[in-house]
């Protein structure tokens, strides 16, 4: 008879193989990551520019981002689209702070010529009129829906107490921003910041040598011929800060800090301790404040990155009328990991858990290209993530203490909620 | 190609399974062919929060996530107007931690109060997050009633409303169970780099005695056909007034289905599509617009859908869709937009086969329908179909009498 109480015997990951992409040169700094080796037809490319948000004042980084394939002397936005999408390319543009990017999925046969249309639109986009205008129109409508997002309010409220120490890394977009822009300003923007502002070019797909030395020629005119500079000593505005949204049902929740990246010593093991606190199903927060209070629907912690420094970030979405309490199990949460010791299922489980993601994130030519793009970032090799794979399996409940008590007191927080 | 092995256990669970030599993870994939249009009519929003239950602890585990994620694993679920789906996602040498605990809750749940007390109160939660506290988040809550009058596809998988869910018992909660969480109404999917010999092994240690139980036989009302345009326009507090037009399309195996979803990528798939074309770019009366199918495997829905410009008015926009749609219905395509939208098609579809877990759950699905080879036919179908095709299924499908049109006007001072 079959015992279902007792569960199957576990294996452990001990080891995960960890593939680069190779490396060739573009030209000075600028590089191009290849990874061949894709057992399929797709393909994906991604530009990188040194054109992120913190490059101008007045949102100006986004539009220009937003209207790079908005039209050149020869061909309208209609046409472009129509060429790249001929050839079943599907576009993504993303701009962070620090960074902007192109991105194309399409199959690899198609990948240079959508690539020389993508190039060709990028170098000589005219930032023609009645485009630039619609282009305004229709951001300023998915801008004013967002102004009806607690969710929105509450992010763009604390990215500008995060980032309260820097004046450019704490503007959002505002209203008068589609006012002041003008042809001129994308126009300065575009050529000071793309025309030579290309850090790097990934492919991913089964592509051979030659075709990757002519995207190579083709990218090189682009390549960033500048310095890089971005922020290094950021701190956040402590304290707790209510935006206020009449009408909603929920109110949303923001609670981080500056802290560091991949850098920095701690950084491995502060992300055990992440994961513990709020970054996985079975958290601390995740299991007190909606598996037992049933106050929210989500509730998640999160580390993130930029080239100098991070951040740390809890974020949810609570009912109006349990803000207060949430608040406070946060609390009861931060301060039980400062003052009392994880114990070893919790530990186990936690490893077991990020083990399983790093071999899932490891997983298929695409992840482990991200994968490798996270610690090439920061100058750092494949390598690290063995050493992540050590951190994981040696992690002590004394060392989360540590780390609890360090980094994560309530009173260096920016608390910020909205609703 | 996706290559399977089927099988089927004697208490009529469905199995398939698929081998990925390439991969160090696995997929554990669970369909029960249960969905939101199976509820009673005073009972809605049952089948999602029943999804909810399923992580409470079954009869011999008293939690569903803990062992999955001690055995380096994640899952999740979702919950249609047809089918619930349960996924895990692990490494491939713990596969058999995620089959211990699926056959587990496939056996019988825990029942405990406190887990139905806690996630009425996280459904209530996302309800209020993801309908009623976002700008249009309530469309399907009043689009659903306006196009379907009997079919229980006129009630949303979240539920009509709030009250159901806030008076759901343990015995609602044990009858559903019992109806609809058994191996006659469930189809497994095992994906990953293992041997079948050991697959069925597995599967049949640990599902092999559960119960049977009776099969559920579905009988829902059918929907009438629908004779007249249906207009609904409701004020909310939104930035821009908006609509979304809903014409009736056929079942997930009529012949027209895969017709008429390219149908819909020729009318709004991207900014090469004649909506956005024609409607946005050249007559600048939306801020956005697109046109997709709802893929129900009853009688469905074609939805275009978007947001009008600062000063056009409904009436401006609707004369111009009708315009366009007559010229749709007057005229083929021509063949190089065809193209284009097959080669759209065919990229998509080799980007999503490339997931384990998106072939896992196309297996099942296939297999849903009688066919778990259709995944591997389904390309060749949309490869034949021709302008003549489209043509006639956008005569059939884009007409006035097939439309229920809801419309959103912006009004500050609407609740």
């Amino acid at each position: 008879m079959l015992n279902r109480t007792i569960e199957p015997a576990l294996k452990e990951i001990d080891h995960i193989d960890f593939v680069a992409p190779k490396k060739y040169t573009v030209s000075g700094r600028t590089d191009l990551y290849h990874m061949k080796e894709v057992p399929n037809e797709t393909s994906r490319f991604e530009l990188y520019f040194d054109a992120g948000k913190a490059k101008g004042i007045d949102s100006i980084a986004g539009f220009v981002n937003g209207l790079l394939l908005s039209g050149t002397p020869d061909k309208n936005s209609i046409e472009i689209n129509s060429q790249i999408n001929a050839l079943g390319g599907f576009l993504e543009s993303g701009i962070s702070v620090e960074s902007a990017t192109i991105s194309i999925y399409c199959l690899k046969e198609n990948l240079i010529p959508i690539l020389t249309i993508i190039l060709d639109a990028i170098q000589n986009v005219a930032f023609i009129e009645k485009e630039v205008n619609e282009f305004l129109a229709d951001r300023k409508v998915g801008h004013n829906v967002s102004l009806e997002k607690v969710g929105f309010l509450a992010q763009r409220e604390f990215q500008e107490r995060l980032f309260g120490s820097n004046e450019i890394y704490s503007k959002a977009l505002k209203p008068s921003d589609f006012e002041t822009v003008s042809i001129e300003k994308l126009k300065e923007f575009h050529s000071e910041n793309y025309l030579n502002g290309l850090e790097k070019v990934v492919i991913v797909g089964d592509l051979n040598e030659s075709e990757i030395h002519s995207i190579i020629e083709a990218t090189k005119p682009f390549a960033n011929t500048k310095e890089l500079s971005f922020a290094k000593d950021l701190s956040n505005e402590r304290g707790s800060f209510a935006v206020s949204k009449e009408g909603a049902l929920q109110c949303a929740v923001r609670i981080g800090r500056i802290l560091f990246n991949k850098n920095h010593e701690d950084y491995l093991d502060f992300l055990i301790l992440n994961t513990i606190f709020g970054d996985y199903f079975g958290s601390r927060l995740m299991s007190n404040i909606r598996e037992d209070k049933g106050y929210t629907y989500g509730i998640g912690t999160m580390v993130a990155e930029l080239n100098h420094t991070g951040y740390f970030m809890i974020a949810t979405e609570v009912g109006k009328d349990v803000l207060k309490p949430t608040l406070k199990e946060v609390k009861y949460e931060l301060n039980r990991l400062q003052t009392e010791l994880v114990g070893e299922d919790e530990l186990q489980l936690v490893r077991n858990y990020m083990l399983g993601q790093l071999l899932k994130s490891a997983d298929g030519p695409y992840a482990m290209t991200d994968l490798f793009l996270s610690v090439e970032v920061h100058g750092k090799g494949l390598e690290f993530y063995n050493l992540a794979l050590s951190k994981i399996q040696n992690i002590t409940a004394e060392r989360i203490q540590e780390l609890a008590n360090k980094y994560l007191n309530w009173e260096d927080m920016s608390i910020v909620t909205a609703g | 190609m996706i290559k399977f092995e089927r099988f089927q256990l004697e208490n009529g669970l469905r199995v398939l399974f698929h081998k990925d030599e390439t991969t160090p993870m696995s997929v554990v994939n669970t369909l029960y062919d249960v969905g939101a249009r199976d509820e009673s009519e005073d009972k809605t929003g049952f089948a999602h929060l029943f999804e909810h239950l399923m992580f409470g602890g079954s009869v011999n585990i008293p939690e569903f996530d803990t062992p999955l994620q001690m055995a380096g694993g994640e899952n999740n679920a979702f919950t249609s107007n047809d089918i619930t789906n349960y996924y895990n996602v692990l490494p491939v040498n713990n596969i058999e931690t995620a089959l211990w605990l699926e056959s587990d809750r496939m056996l019988s749940l825990a029942f405990t109060p406190k887990s139905l007390e806690v996630q009425r109160s996280v459904v209530i939660e996302e309800f209020r997050q993801r309908y009623l506290n976002q700008p249009y988040g309530d469309v399907w809550l009043q689009l659903r009633p306006l196009a379907y009058k009997e079919h229980p596809y006129k009630w949303a998988t979240i539920g009509k409303e709030l009250e159901p869910i806030e008076n759901a018992t343990m015995e609602d909660v044990k009858a559903f169970f019992k109806k609809h969480y058994n191996p006659s109404n469930a189809i497994l999917c095992v994906a990953g780099n293992l041997e079948l010999e050991n697959v069925k092994e597995l599967v049949e240690k640990w599902y092999g005695s559960i119960p049977a139980g009776t099969k559920y036989e579905r009988n829902l009302p059918k929907e009438p056909i629908q004779r007249e345009l249906r207009e609904l326009t409701i004020e909310r507090n939104v930035p821009n007034n908006a609509f979304y037009y809903a014409f009736k399309m056929p079942d997930r195996l009529h012949p027209d289905f895969f017709t008429i979803d390219l149908l819909s990528d020729a009318l709004g798939r991207d900014k090469s599509a004649r909506l956005y074309v024609t409607l946005k770019k050249e007559q600048q009366l939306v801020a956005d617009i697109s046109a997709y199918i709802l893929g129900s495997l009853d009688e469905g829905l074609l939805v275009i859908s978007g947001k009008l410009n600062e000063g056009i008015t409904f009436k401006q926009f609707d004369n111009a869709l009708w315009a366009l749609i007559d010229e749709l219905s007057a005229n083929k395509l021509s063949d190089s937009e065809l193209d284009r939208i097959m080669i759209k098609f065919r990229t998509a579809k080799e980007f999503q086969e490339q997931g384990l877990l998106q072939r896992a759950m196309n297996l099942c699905n296939y297999e849903l329908l009688g066919d778990p080879d259709g995944v591997n036919s389904e390309s060749e179908k949309y490869h034949q179909i021709t302008t003549d095709d489209i043509l006639r299924c956008a005569k059939n499908i884009l007409t006035k009498s097939n439309c229920s049109i809801l419309n959103i006007k912006a009004d500050k001072n609407a609740k």
